[in-house]
């Protein structure tokens, strides 16, 4: 019961996929081969095992012969990412039918993954998540990873959604994306595909988690002391999020957080559906115990821009719903202290309309790492999710870069040429007009 | 517990609005009725005098303001081990067969040591707690380390110990009480503990993988011979006191695989028992070495690290030889050339196309030192001094797996300055034989042109009359014309030393 369906598109969303299963598997001590680890400690080890089979089930799918294969799609348009996976050390973990590939990758153009080369690769992809959908009892929704700026993650990640609420209308989809990052991009049309991804599947969204590469690189080059940080330590960052995220949903807790009631929580008009992201504490793994972080130390933390997963100003906004994953040795005493006291801080700004603004989950496994990894490993940690009006910056600054490109209709016959009209920019420009305004207004006293 | 007068009080830690404190008195303080505590703080500002009131010297404080009396009543003692447990966790008493909990982190709660855990017969009480795994005592009232093995020798299954910030007491003498078989990892941060006791604690802990001694002023004074054999980690960040000479005391730990010495103050590091290009026997298990935040200022550090036999990892950041954000990209490369088995760098992975560049970089970049120091292609004539050798112990590989450098790549580039850019040319007469050859700078881009006019003021020859060629001693024989007036020197490939031919 309860099941989730995780979908990785693209090679953002599938690199981000592969590092999120490693770290589960550790968790859940599943071997690369599937097979959980057997581990021949005292009985009260073995007790605990049996009691979390349970929780297993929702994001791993157990087999007759005893192996546990996850519940995860891989897509991407081209075949050499997923080759990697292929290859690499978890291609045992998978079902050769969960990683799909093309032939023809979509040039980092939104028209090409959504309408030319994306419609031929649809079809295939809707079948095998049926497939998928039918291995479980009571399918609770589905996660998309991608990211905002490509061709496959964002193109073709519009078409899914669309084909996905379609046939499972009633499930929540929640998606976690790689917003391009402010000052370090990697593809010149970044604008475009952003905004006409957001614009084509923001109805078909319930929550989506933004991640920005800029934020990422910062805190592991100044926190980790990671001189060049490669997208694997990014990735390995942005798993944790993830983890913590789902922890209520893959282990048993005294507070769980569901998929729904992220939304429910989270979300107080549809189309205002981007939480941001933070996490503490990050300590580099050469600093392991230096510093001990009480729940209300790390609780302050999260607050802090420098923990932010999300190049923006809280400050310069107000904080409408507040989401706050403890995991590890947290108890709910310390937590109720630790948000009334932050409650009581200036800093922390909450819009008129929405009192009580805080929603707790605990999970009291502890947060893992991956062995080698530049983090170290701590004994609580939490994961903030807050839908704060200051995203709109984030937004405005997306706009402005699109508006001075579409001003000289720059690389636009890229997308002209795949079938696309211009008509669809200008709709999309004016949706993302039109969210910049519904932020501000939410923000507006009364 | 409010019965203070008992001379066991002296000695416990105790914690006051948040500030912890020792005790080191007890009784009355005349004029003042009634009994006192004379507190001597952690911080040294908190107090108010160094133990002596009008006059009279209760105790003694190391510093000036680091004493103050206190009424017992405003002071906590703490709890015991059992009762913090079940205040944080809210636990039934008796046994609990679903024990998930295999952390037991008491951070800020004040816990003394049960001084009645196992004969008041509350042992059963311990079921719930035998099966804990991890215990993070930091930060609390814990006065010795007595009680720290009291409490832990009651959990059997131990991995993992934390008492870091407990200001404790170490047995003086060399029996030690109790022995934590299964502890794996042992925290000891700012507990101010000497090499001696780290020594006599590890003694107790036969299985210890990692030992965490961030911030204790610790100089290692011996050499440890049966314990600490099996310690993979060890942390020595913030000591101060260290430096290279006591390295050599824990150089011989065979399962050494970790070693944290940030912020230690520490500049060079020698092995002196293995020659240029040699292995050292020092250290010999060592993968992954941390020297962030130090004095390092020396290149001839990282060709000692060349000599670790295991190395494959280093963090080095913030040092003054590496602190300028412009030649951070240079010092990378000169690090990952000067030590070859390098693997990481600052947790970044050294690809091999990084690690290609560094060495060819590091060789062109040494290629003139090394041709005045000796080198030269020809195995036979390559003579290299002492001095270079020392300071440069790979070079001679880099040769060899590059190749020697050639000269060509070895031309420093000439500052872009304008007497660089200067050709020297002879000026001659061919129609006036007795006129003298002269000598002249004149700069590549010049005109014919501006170089006629120079000529016609300089001959007091009109400017129209004059024919203007070069020859060069290289092409001897050949004349060239130098016809058209707006071209330059440098477009007639005019070079150094070429001899200008005037005529009119």
């Amino acid at each position: 019961m309860r099941e989730c369906l995780s979908i990785h598109i693209g090679q953002a969303g599938i690199q981000i996929g592969d590092a999120c299963w490693e770290l589960y598997c550790l968790e859940h001590g599943i071997q690369p081969n599937s097979v959980v680890l057997d581990r021949q400690q005292d009985q009260l080890e073995n007790a605990k095992m049996e009691h979390t089979n349970a929780s297993f089930d929702t994001f791993f799918c157990e087999t007759r012969a005893g192996k546990h294969v996850p519940r995860a799609l891989f897509v991407d348009l081209e075949p050499t990412v997923i080759d990697g996976i292929r290859t690499g050390q978890h291609r045992s973990l998978f079902h050769p039918e969960q990683l799909l590939s093309g032939k023809e990758d979509a040039a980092n153009n939104y028209a090409r993954g959504r309408y030319s080369v994306g419609s031929e690769v649809i079809d295939l992809v809707l079948e095998r998540t049926r497939k998928l959908a039918e291995q479980c009892g009571g399918l609770q929704g589905f996660l998309i990873f991608r990211s905002f700026g490509g061709g496959t993650g964002s193109g073709f990640t519009s078409l899914l959604m669309e084909r996905l609420t379609g046939e499972y209308s009633r499930k929540t989809k929640l998606e976690f994306s790689v917003y391009p990052a402010p000052r370090i991009s990697t593809a010149v049309v970044e604008p475009y595909n952003s905004v006409l991804t957001t614009h084509s599947t923001t109805e078909h969204t319930d929550c989506t988690f933004m991640v920005d590469n800029e934020a990422v690189y910062d805190i592991c080059h100044r926190k980790l002391g990671v001189e060049c940080p490669s997208h694997a330590s990014i990735n390995r960052l942005v798993v944790q999020v993830v983890s913590s995220i789902t922890a209520s949903l893959r282990f048993e807790g005294p507070l769980n957080v569901d998929l729904i009631e992220f939304q429910t929580n989270l979300v107080p008009y549809p189309r205002i559906h981007f939480p941001m992201t933070a996490f503490a504490p990050i300590v580099s793994a050469d600093k392991a115990y230096h510093e001990q972080f009480s729940v209300s130390d790390i609780t302050t933390a999260c607050f802090e821009s420098s923990n932010q997963l999300v190049k923006c100003n809280p400050r310069l906004g107000k904080y409408m719903a507040c989401c706050l994953l403890y995991r590890g040795d947290v108890v709910p005493k310390e937590v109720n202290a630790a948000i009334a006291a932050t409650k009581s801080r200036h800093s922390v700004q909450f819009v008129d309309w929405c009192p009580t603004g805080f929603k707790v989950g605990i999970n009291n496994w502890p947060p893992m790492v991956m062995p080698g990894g530049d983090l170290a490993k701590v004994h609580r940690s939490i994961c903030m999710l807050s839908n704060t009006t200051a995203i709109v910056e984030a937004w405005a600054r997306l706009d402005h870069k699109f508006d001075l490109m579409y001003a000289k209709r720059a690389f636009l016959h890229w997308y002209l040429r795949e079938g696309m009209e211009e008509a669809e920019f200008l709709e999309a420009r004016e949706d993302l007009a039109a969210l910049e305004r519904d932020y501000e207004e939410v923000g507006q006293s009364f | 517990m409010s019965d203070t007068l008992t001379a066991d009080v002296i000695g416990r830690r105790v914690e006051v609005n948040g500030e912890h404190a020792t005790v080191r008195f007890a009784g009355v303080v005349p004029p003042v009725a009634g009994p006192w505590l004379g507190v001597e703080w952690d911080n040294p500002e908190r107090g108010k005098h160094d133990g002596s009131h009008e006059g009279t010297v209760y105790f003694k404080c190391r510093h000036p303001t680091g004493g103050s009396f206190i009424r017992p009543n405003k002071v906590n003692f703490g709890t015991d081990f059992l009762t913090a447990i079940k205040n944080r966790y809210v636990l039934e008493d008796g046994p609990e067969e679903d024990r998930k909990e295999q952390i037991v982190t008491i951070g800020n709660k004040p816990v003394e040591t049960i001084v009645n855990c196992s004969c008041s017969g509350i042992k059963n009480n311990y079921f719930y707690v035998f099966y804990i795994r991890k215990v993070d005592l930091s930060k609390n009232l814990l006065s010795s380390w007595d009680e720290v093995i009291h409490i832990a020798d009651q959990l059997r299954h131990l991995e993992v110990l934390n008492v870091s910030e407990n200001k404790l007491k170490f047995p003086s003498g060399s029996v030690l009480t109790g022995t934590l078989s299964a502890l794996k990892v042992l925290v000891l941060n700012q507990t101010g503990i000497t090499w001696a006791e780290v020594l006599r604690c590890a003694a107790g802990c036969p299985g210890l993988e990692e030992l965490y001694l961030e911030s204790n002023n610790i100089f290692i004074s011996e050499r440890p011979t049966d314990v600490l054999q099996t310690v993979k980690l060890l942390d020595l960040s913030s000591n101060q006191l260290i430096d290279e000479n006591q390295l050599y005391l824990i150089a011989h730990l065979p399962r050494l695989e970790q070693l944290i010495l940030s912020d230690t103050g520490i500049s060079s590091l020698h092995f002196p028992d293995a020659g240029i290009g040699c292995k050292t026997s020092m250290f010999p298990s060592l993968k992954y070495l941390v020297v962030n935040d130090n004095q390092i200022s020396q290149w001839s550090f990282f060709n000692e690290l060349e000599k670790l036999p295991s190395l494959q990892a280093l963090s080095c950041l913030r040092n003054p030889l590496t602190k300028e954000d412009k030649e951070a990209e240079t010092a990378r490369l000169l690090i990952i050339a000067s030590i070859g088995q390098l693997k990481t760098l600052n947790k970044c992975e050294i690809l091999p196309e990084e690690r290609r560049r560094a060495e060819l970089d590091y060789r062109k970049a040494f290629g003139n030192e090394w041709k005045q120091a000796g080198g030269h292609k020809d195995p036979e004539k390559n003579r290299l001094s002492e001095e270079f050798l020392t300071a440069h112990p790979r070079y001679q590989f880099l040769c060899l797996k590059y190749g020697a450098p050639e000269d060509w790549e070895l031309k420093t580039q000439q500052p872009l300055m304008l007497k660089n850019q200067l050709l020297t040319l002879k000026i001659k007469y061919p129609h006036q034989l007795d006129q003298k050859v002269l000598e002249k700078q004149l700069p590549g881009s010049m005109t014919i042109q501006k170089v006629k006019g120079l000529l016609s003021r300089l001959l007091k020859v009109p400017v129209s009359d004059l024919l203007l060629s070069y020859e060069s001693p290289k092409k001897p024989g050949r004349e060239i014309e130098l016809e058209n007036d707006l071209k330059s020197l440098q477009f007639y490939s005019v070079e150094n030393g070429d001899c200008l031919l005037v005529r009119w």
